[in-house]
């Protein structure tokens, strides 16, 4: 079925009532997000329009020093911590699907009881547990932290990517004569790059996204971005933080589009 | 009878700027089984689906019997569908899916489950009711869709392909037993397939569908030897396909015609003819007669040939010869064993051959005037 | 035969987990038994304060509004997510679609709820547009009550809702709508009883990564709640870092993951128990001790299919 089957196939019924709702939902998510990178370009301080202006993105790029030193430890954190989670996550994954040992059930579901549990209990547990064995909170307690809750994650994204191939590849591969670590290196890690990728990419952007686990585990002069984003807008609205917006929602579509891929891994079973 | 006669008219579907259904129009008796069959791509399950009221037609329209039925939605058609993956509810049992259109209409428990148990039985899989589709081989979940598509008794059973998925030999047997369900209910059968073997061994009557149109509309037989156009001669059966020159016209159903690189050949012809008319002409292979002795003693117009076999299969029941019997020219030849095959003088690849048919052997599908 | 490298393989996972989460929630675990100490921490004596702290009206209140937070939301996103991936799985944009949906969705948290503030604030877009038009005299507060929590909750979580609901409706076979349609059902009846019992992983899984999020929630009534729209995270942070009662911090902890796992415990096997009554009545609707004879040609096809 080529040129004609594509025509032929049933022409697709999509409802009145279906359509309307998605129609709404894209409303409802970008009418916001649209508000903000208008006012952007406000020159007025209040969100009433006053004419258009650059001055929040100059406001922002040369007089908001405490803001990009935050970015700067998100970033660090983020690579950090995604790169440790998705080593240990994508160990953890190929040896809970390709071997059998004792445990190995109990510890599996174990593994992904953090996905199950509110983020503020994660937060909550690790202040009293650094506090107890007396860590002082800093950049590096912010590192555990998030390597704690991406490792579930990035569990999650490998297994459904190794559920997808075929592990006779495996079998053919020791069958031609490698060895166990030849094994991984040629033939496992290869085949299951597209969801170590995916595994990286939504630690890295929990990693960034992250407030609540964050707020519990960071000390004084550890500000994330979302911690210091917190700290302008608590007292209401900020018009750098509208700037700042429409840079982190261009970060967003260019990562969306690059790693479109990502999601299908996410939420498979 | 209980079937209803189905009248399709001037339907057209355009599917945005491809026009999937050129102008068709069909009479389908009462009780018929009738098949649609055409490659893939021809129209074929679109037609069906109209039928069954998953698409409108752009244009034309659609008789049960004397209703027109395209304003009716696909629920209220008294038409059911037996579809091509089957598409049994994999969350409800095999009872539960035969069940459902019952439910639909909250007939009471008692009532249910005698009627289901008699379609399972119809279809017999008395004892597989309480299994999820999941369980079932790709026959049983054929025979499923075919008890859950006829619960509600329609007048009308749409099958959309419904044996493309089980393999050769359960082919064979499922479209016996299809005969047998349609003799036993008596209802009209509309069998979309692709496969000519299918649609001439089950059919009483079978219309061949190509880019959209139909083709030609005849029993098994009259599609297979005489096809309206060289589509039909080809896409039914294996066939020779030769094109000559009318040399003279016989008797009004015959004629002898020219052609190049063969010479002249008796052929059987139903249309008004002229000398110096081009004709294309179909030989089916099995008509045709092979040896390495010069036939003798055969009454009639015979059409004689020499030539060497070119390349030859042997398949069990039969083989396939490829004569040639010049340089443009070859033959295909099946030859039935029908004989222990030692009792039969061996041909073998490179050996000199005759073959011979019979003048109504030889059919002229098409013709063009000499201008 | 080859080694059994799987217990290395998952051992730094073990060990990891265990360290930086099975040890701290059971720290929690036991602080929730221990005396809250004079400048926060504990002191090492058993007490059951922290749980008789909980057992006040306020709590209670906060326990009620935190559940109807979390449970209208879900209600709400489940209730749009569910059409709206039906319509993105069946049509032929549907990877633009995902996209978009993605785009709002990895954009900062904080900057989706900070939106919100800039809409509907007190000096927000809409305010000052109403007041400039002089629809009104002085601005409306449409935030720091419940309806905006759960209006923003709604907005956050809302991709998690539709993203599991695309990928099972993706996968969900259409022809058997069609099969229903066919059999008699009406678009409303091939809706409820074909559509959505095959899409029930999705909808199990929308209902969770929903609720639990919402139910835990911190930030949002935080940032745009007032006290009428406290949630259980709000008094764990009080208690953590104001008031600096650990062992109530812990306990309160203790009872959002119970009640959580309780209310993913009861969805669950309400959700398993449906569909196993469904097969059960099915068998025992099937006939088949009924129906002694069988014919020879069925088992003999059976055998060789």
């Amino acid at each position: 079925m080529n040129r004609i089957g594509k025509h032929a196939t049933p022409n697709r019924p999509t409802g009145k009532f279906s359509f309307g709702m998605f129609t709404f939902v894209i409303c409802f998510l970008y009418t916001p997000l649209v508000i903000l990178v208008a006012y952007s370009f406000n020159q007025s301080k209040m969100m009433s329009w006053g004419g258009f202006s650059l001055r929040w993105y100059s406001e922002l790029f040369f007089n908001s020093e405490s803001l990009w030193h935050s970015f700067g430890n998100s970033a660090i954190i983020a690579v950090t911590s995604a790169t440790i989670s998705t080593a240990i996550g994508t160990l953890g994954a190929i040896g809970f699907y390709w071997y059998r040992f004792k445990f190995k059930k109990l510890i599996r579901i174990a593994a992904f009881v953090p996905i199950l549990i509110p983020e503020i209990i994660i937060g909550v547990s690790l202040l009293i547990f650094f506090a107890g064995i007396k860590l002082n909170l800093s950049l590096f307690t912010i590192f555990l932290a998030h390597t704690t809750f991406n490792i579930p994650f990035v569990l999650m994204v490998v297994t459904a990517r190794l559920e997808e191939f075929d592990f006779t590849i495996i079998e053919a591969a020791y069958d031609l004569g490698a060895k166990e670590l030849q094994t991984l290196a040629k033939v496992i890690l290869p085949a299951a790059f597209p969801g170590i990728m995916s595994g990286f990419l939504i630690a890295v952007t929990l990693s960034l996204e992250d407030f609540v686990v964050t707020f519990f585990v960071s000390g004084r002069g550890s500000a994330t971005l979302p911690l210091h984003i917190y700290s302008m807008i608590r007292f209401g609205v900020s018009p750098v933080i509208n700037a700042l917006s429409v840079i982190v929602i261009a970060g967003t579509v260019v990562l969306a589009v690059l790693s479109r891929n990502v999601v299908k891994y996410m939420f498979q079973k | 009878m209980k079937g209803s006669q189905v009248t399709v008219k001037g339907v057209e579907k355009y599917f945005g700027g491809f026009h999937a259904l050129k102008n068709v129009s069909l009479g389908i008796n009462k009780g018929e089984f009738y098949s649609l069959l055409g490659p893939s791509g021809c129209g074929k399950t679109t037609l069906l689906r109209i039928i069954a009221g998953f698409e409108d037609p752009s244009a034309g329209a659609v008789f049960l019997d004397d209703r027109d039925v395209i304003p009716i939605a696909a629920n209220k058609r008294p038409v059911n569908t037996v579809f091509q993956t089957y598409a049994l509810f994999p969350h409800l049992s095999v009872f539960e899916n035969v069940a459902f259109p019952l439910r639909l209409k909250k007939l009471p428990n008692a009532a249910v489950k005698e009627k289901v148990g008699e379609f399972l039985e119809l279809v017999k899989l008395p004892k597989e009711g309480g299994k999820l589709p999941s369980q079932l081989s790709g026959g049983q979940k054929q025979r499923v869709a075919i008890a859950r598509a006829l619960i509600n008794e329609p007048s009308v059973l749409l099958l959309d392909e419904p044996l493309s998925a089980l393999d050769a030999k359960l082919r064979q047997h499922m479209l016996i037993e299809l005969d047998a369900i349609h003799d036993k209910i008596g209802i009209t059968f509309i069998y979309v397939t692709h496969d000519q073997q299918e649609a001439l061994s089950v059919s009483d009557r079978v219309a061949v569908m190509n880019e959209g149109e139909v083709v030609q509309v005849g029993t098994p037989s009259e599609i297979y030897e005489s096809p309206s156009c060289p589509f039909v001669a080809h896409f039914i059966g294996e066939t020779n396909y030769l094109g000559g020159e009318v040399a003279e016209v016989l008797d009004g159903k015959h004629a002898r015609v020219d052609f190049p690189g063969i010479g002249a050949l008796y052929v059987y012809q139903d249309k008004p003819l002229s000398v110096g008319d081009g004709v294309k002409v179909t030989v089916r292979p099995e008509k045709i007669r092979i040896s390495s002795d010069k036939p003798e003693g055969q009454a009639g117009r015979m059409n004689v040939l020499e030539g060497t076999v070119d390349e030859l299969i042997y398949s069990g029941f039969q083989s396939k010869f490829f004569v040639r019997v010049s340089a443009s020219a070859t033959f295909r030849i099946f030859r039935q064993h029908v004989k222990y095959f030692m009792d039969e003088k061996a041909i073998n690849w490179k050996d000199k051959v005759y073959i011979w048919w019979n003048d109504n052997d030889g059919y002229v599908v098409e013709a063009e005037k000499n201008p | 035969m080859k080694k059994n490298l799987g217990p290395a393989y998952v051992a730094p996972i073990t060990v990891w987990l265990c360290v930086f989460f099975v040890i701290p929630i059971s720290i929690i675990v036991y602080y929730s038994f221990l005396t809250k100490g004079f400048n926060g921490g504990v002191v090492h004596k058993f007490s059951l304060d922290a749980f008789r702290a909980l057992y006040n009206p306020t709590i209670f209140k906060i326990t009620f509004n935190t559940f109807w937070v979390a449970c209208v939301s879900t209600a709400v996103m489940v209730a749009l997510a569910v059409p709206a991936a039906y319509y993105m799985a069946r049509s032929r944009h549907k990877n633009f679609f995902m996209l978009l949906v993605i785009i709002p969705f990895w954009t900062n948290f904080l900057i989706r709820i900070y939106a919100w503030m800039a809409v509907l604030g007190n000096n927000g877009v809409v305010n000052h547009a109403l007041l400039s038009m002089g629809l009104i005299d002085r601005h409306i507060q449409f935030l720091y009550n419940t309806n905006a929590v759960i209006l923003v909750a709604v907005y956050t979580y809302l991709p998690f809702a539709i993203l599991p609901l695309y990928s099972t409706i993706e996968k969900f076979d259409f022809s058997l709508v069609e099969a229903a349609r066919d059999l008699g059902a009406t678009k409303l009846a091939a809706t409820l009883r074909v559509l959505v019992p095959n899409i029930r992983g999705g909808i199990t899984t929308a209902v969770l990564f929903t609720f639990i999020p919402a139910f835990g929630n911190y930030a949002i009534p935080q940032i745009i709640g007032g006290s009428s729209s406290y949630m259980l995270g709000n008094v764990i942070a009080r208690e953590l870092t104001v008031t600096r009662n650990w062992p109530l911090a812990s306990s309160i902890s203790l009872v959002i993951t119970a009640l959580t796992t309780l209310g993913v415990l009861i969805f669950m096997r309400f959700n398993r128990s449906a569909s196993e009554e469904a097969r059960e009545r099915a068998q025992d609707n099937a006939p088949m001790s009924a129906m002694p004879q069988v014919s020879a040609q069925s088992t003999g096809t059976g055998a060789s299919e």
